[in-house]
């Protein structure tokens, strides 16, 4: 199985794929692949990242492998959620459309185990409501690259508290900081991918 | 409703590059490389992205130079309109007389061509094409940098000599939303343009589409110095350019 964990820290879907279908021949355990292999691989990607060892482009590419062969595992584990750590509304805020660091953290959150809801980008906090209430969510992520959209967050933190969800909010962007985090009341904050993953299994209690 | 300030002078220049031209040290600097280098396969699908956006991108900007002052620590006119560019910037502008304005886009053209890809649903390949966006734009920039530079050194300007502005210094450009110049003055600075510069339009939330462009202004005066950055003095530990550094 090094052979997988090397293909999917490398970013190799095809290899990666292959490795977890031969895995899966020799009569591996689903879970066992997983735990053993993928989430090691991650794990280092994402710590050569957070050591300047490794870009983004490194950990997009790995995030892929990884979502690939986990579409391979789901339908044979016991249950779907078995493989799910968590379920993930993701959004920019309303009068923002910058969407690429929004789906940077998603397609890493998705590498990671978590089923991510995209709602795209300028978003209304009625629609993180609704999206959070239809999916069952545990994580409300909002994204914002504006300094006159960041303050939406705001009222979205305080809309999703008053409409009583049992959801966690954690936020970035590039004009947002810990303490803006805090003192808007949101849960947690992250300033790259790599590190949004870590927060939302903290979270998650992960 | 105010009158537009006259230019002393104005410029607007549309043009082209081929994928080989594409600076490739700036484009893995905005993704994130600093002084390193991609390794083979991302190279790989960086350069077919390259191939296949640079070509149909038709970059413009325009440009005009107007009489300024700093009129307070924090705060400058041009063109009659007072600006707020707070005191990072204002700290560079000592020996200011003028500025040249400018609103600078990879254009609409580009855009399109990354909504096609974008349309594909890969994230990896939707992140280098931000990234060569984000080059395209600022040589846009860096391309009017130089254009001032060498009309301001350049043969005799009636114009300029007039307004003292041969052989002037010219900094570098500042931008709303950096160095702590809110970005709600962004819709000031385009009350200095013509309607839809270069086919830029301002969201209610004040951010430009397309989305690869830039605005700003490069500061000129007989006695102005330029000044590097200084990202320590201000206040935003989060700054992408800070990160780039």
């Amino acid at each position: 199985m090094s052979e997988l964990k090397e293909a999917i820290y490398k970013g190799n879907m095809i290899k990666a794929k292959a490795e977890v279908q031969a895995a899966l021949d020799g009569g591996a355990d689903p879970q066992q692949i997983i735990d053993e292999s993928m989430i090691p691989a991650m794990e280092a990607i994402g710590k050569d990242f957070a050591e300047g060892r490794a870009f983004v482009p490194n950990l997009l590419l790995s995030a892929r492998a990884m979502k690939a062969c986990l579409e391979i595992l789901k339908p044979l584990m016991m249950a779907e959620n078995s493989t799910i750590l968590g379920t993930v509304v993701i959004g920019t805020v309303k009068g923002d459309l910058h969407d690429i660091g929004k789906n940077l953290v998603a397609a890493m959150l998705e590498g990671r185990g978590f089923k991510v809801v995209n709602l795209g980008a300028d978003v209304s906090k009625e629609r993180f409501i609704e999206a959070a209430r239809e999916n069952n969510a545990d994580i409300i992520c909002l994204s914002a690259l504006l300094t006159t959209t960041m303050g939406y967050m705001k009222e979205i933190v305080d809309a999703v508290r008053e409409a009583g969800l049992s959801v966690k909010i954690m936020v970035g962007g590039a004009p947002l900081n810990a303490e803006y985090a805090a003192s808007i009341g949101a849960d947690g904050y992250s300033s790259n991918a790599n590190e949004a993953v870590a927060l939302a299994k903290s979270l998650m209690g992960a | 409703m105010t009158t537009m300030a006259t230019p002393l002078i104005q410029g607007e220049k549309t043009f082209s590059i081929t994928p080989e031209e594409l600076d490739r040290k700036e484009l893995w600097t905005a993704m994130g490389y600093k002084d390193a280098e991609p390794e083979g396969e991302i190279c790989k699908t960086v350069e077919s992205l390259v191939d296949r956006l640079v070509p149909a991108a038709r970059i413009r900007y325009t440009w005009r130079i107007l009489e300024a002052e700093k009129i307070s620590p924090r705060q400058i006119v041009a063109g009659g309109v007072t600006f707020a560019p707070e005191g990072i910037i204002c700290s560079y502008l000592k020996g200011m007389t003028h500025v040249c304005m400018y609103i600078a886009t990879a254009g609409r053209e580009f855009d399109m061509a990354v909504k096609e890809l974008n349309a594909e649903g890969d994230v990896f390949k939707d992140f280098i094409a931000d990234s060569i966006g984000t080059t395209l734009a600022e040589l846009a920039v860096s391309r009017l940098g130089a254009d001032l530079e060498a009309l301001v050194d350049g043969p005799d300007n009636e114009e300029l000599l007039k307004d003292g502005l041969q052989k002037s210094g010219v900094s570098m450009s500042y931008s709303p939303g950096y160095c702590d110049w809110n970005l709600r003055e962004q819709r000031l600075f385009f009350s200095l343009f013509p309607e839809e510069p270069c086919g830029v339009t301002l969201t209610e939330s004040c951010l430009m589409q397309p989305e690869k462009s830039v605005s700003g202004f490069f500061a000129l005066g007989k006695e102005l110095k330029r000044q590097p950055y200084h990202c320590d003095i201000c206040r935003n530990k989060n700054c992408f350019r800070r990160r780039l550094r």
